[in-house]
């Protein structure tokens, strides 16, 4: 057959079976809870169907946004903690060779194929009162009470970083290799010293690498819920924890799924920023064509 | 000048050791007397209480039953999507793009919960099959891009070869196209079925009252407070994921999203 057929050749049956499993199960229960979110909790905890957005107003109540901007807060200093380490731990796997380099991020991703809940639960037997951290400190004197860092905000952000930093490593790790070592010979050839070969050509040729990627550790921490849940405690709820207390705790399903439509918005906002900043049309996940 | 220095090598190698610190823990902690304490000598006895204990292997069963099935459905939903787009991926609308993305991209927490709602407004009973749903739904979109890299490196006169001698549509599919796509569909069949086993939040809010997989009795057991069977059973997990990592990166297809997490 020509190319010419082949283009305008309609979506073939097993396609469709694909595309419909989709369809019914991710994007109709999307738009069911965004659905939601326009509903109303009567006081007899039924749902009223007069469609309004009294829930997305009373979201922006003081006490959610804060929530909100707590999330982002600690979501951006969280990224920027995986981008101080994990820039460094790139740069030194760039440099290595050969096997060291495969070593070095089959090394990095082990721990991340065990099991999520325990590689939390790990930390948790780390960080506690009676964790390792602790017993070793007071052991040795360093430390006459054992130092508060679960359920602290502390505690949040070694989550966060322990739980990212290899998502971030990738991205940057993949535009240091595809930088042209002859773009740094000729800025020696030309006398620049490393100071001056790092700043003016490695870091403004991988700067979109390196945004786009922590745009892609930045996203999913705004939605965590496990993180915060288990290692930070009631007092450092992330927009998802309100969420998922709204529907659960509260009952109140139509406000919950008011907050999802939000925690949503503030996604497309940042996904929308990185396809401007990337020069990519449409949607593009950094790494999955590479 | 192809050292990096010595600062960033010492950066690089206290990152590992720290990655690992937790989980070398885990282990160590499963064969102290007293997990909380150091200094109380070694002991079996968590290890052996382990493999007396039903109702940690219940969940176990649970979650590999899960795993096998969804995997299974997964891979059968994401290869028929794969095969059927390869010439279109490069050219399939933004909508299509998003909708395939879209389980990958929406946070756990938002496809869990309007999984719940869904199921709820269809009044289907929450529990084994449900979770199964789920976890295909999500796995599916993981599975159909392996494929497509799988599909893409075919060399696609095969296809034309039999068209021309004959062979109908379905025969090509069966004949000629699956033979050459297994090793992508038995890479592709171990992420979806590593991404069921390690899922805990989908599986909390989809799984109802009555079914605990392994994360789920993970979860409750440090709600509860720690008690020395979790870590019996945390060893055991890490054993089961780092046999399944090593599947994985075993394998050409699946390696490059290993290393992708």
């Amino acid at each position: 057959m020509d190319s010419k057929s082949t283009t305008t050749k309609p979506i073939p049956i097993t396609a469709m079976v694909f595309i419909g499993w989709l369809f019914l199960m991710t994007f109709l229960p999307f738009l069911i809870i965004l659905g939601m979110s326009f509903l109303e909790r009567t006081p007899v905890g039924t749902l009223s169907f007069h469609f309004n957005l009294n829930n997305y107003i009373r979201s922006f109540q003081y006490i959610y946004l804060k929530v909100l901007f707590k999330t982002v807060w600690i979501a951006l200093i969280a990224t920027l903690s995986c981008l101080a380490v994990g820039f460094p731990v790139a740069y030194h796997l760039a440099r290595s060779k050969g096997w060291m380099k495969q070593l070095g991020l089959v090394l990095l991703f082990i721990p991340f194929w065990t099991n999520f809940i325990l590689r939390i639960y790990g930390l948790v037997s780390l960080l506690g009162n009676h964790g390792l951290i602790n017993q070793v400190l007071l052991h040795f004197g360093i430390i006459k009470t054992p130092i508060e860092i679960l359920y602290t905000r502390t505690g949040v952000y070694i989550g966060l970083l322990y739980n990212y930093l290899p998502f971030l490593v990738v991205p940057i790790f993949s535009s240091l290799e595809k930088l042209d070592p002859l773009l740094r010979e000729a800025g020696f050839d030309l006398g620049a010293n490393r100071i001056q070969v790092f700043w003016r050509i490695v870091i403004p040729n991988i700067k979109e690498g390196v945004f786009i990627g922590s745009l892609f550790v930045f996203i999913p921490m705004l939605g965590e819920y496990v993180i915060p849940d288990l290692l930070g405690g009631a007092k450092e709820a992330f927009l998802g924890n309100v969420m998922v207390n709204q529907f659960f705790v509260m009952q109140d399903w139509p406000f919950g799924s008011a907050i999802a439509g939000l925690l949503s918005v503030l996604l497309l906002i940042t996904l929308w920023l990185q396809t401007r900043w990337s020069r990519t049309p449409g949607l593009k996940m950094e790494g999955l064509d590479a | 000048m192809r050292r990096s220095n010595p600062f960033v090598a010492a950066i690089f190698f206290i990152a590992i050791f720290l990655l690992y610190t937790p989980l070398f823990y885990l282990i160590l902690q499963t064969f102290l007397n007293n997990p909380n304490d150091l200094k109380s000598g070694f002991t079996l006895n968590w290890l052996i209480k382990l493999f007396h204990s039903p109702s940690l292997w219940e969940p176990l069963m649970t979650s590999l039953e899960i795993g096998i099935l969804s995997a299974s459905l997964a891979v059968t939903v994401g290869t028929l999507g794969a095969v059927g787009l390869v010439e279109f991926a490069s050219l399939l609308p933004v909508s299509i793009q998003s909708l395939i993305m879209l389980p990958i991209l929406l946070p756990e927490v938002i496809t869990g919960l309007s999984l719940l709602l869904f199921f709820l407004l269809l009044r289907v009973e929450l529990g084994f099959t449900t979770v199964v749903m789920a976890h295909a739904s999500f796995s599916a979109s993981f599975v159909y891009f392996i494929m497509l890299e799988q599909l893409k490196k075919l060399d696609p006169q095969m296809a034309e070869a039999a068209q021309d001698l004959g062979a109908k549509p379905h025969e090509i599919l069966w004949k000629v196209t699956l033979p050459n796509i297994i090793p992508g569909l038995m890479g592709g069949w171990l992420l979806a079925f590593t991404l069921s086993f390690d899922d805990f939040l989908i599986s909390f809010f989809t799984s109802g009252a009555g079914l605990t997989t392994l994360p789920l009795k993970i979860y409750s057991l440090m709600k509860i407070g720690v008690t020395p069977e979790l870590n019996g059973l945390s060893f055991l997990m890490i054993c089961i994921s780092t046999f399944l990592v090593l599947l994985l990166v075993s394998k050409e297809q699946s390696r490059k999203w290993v290393l992708r997490g």
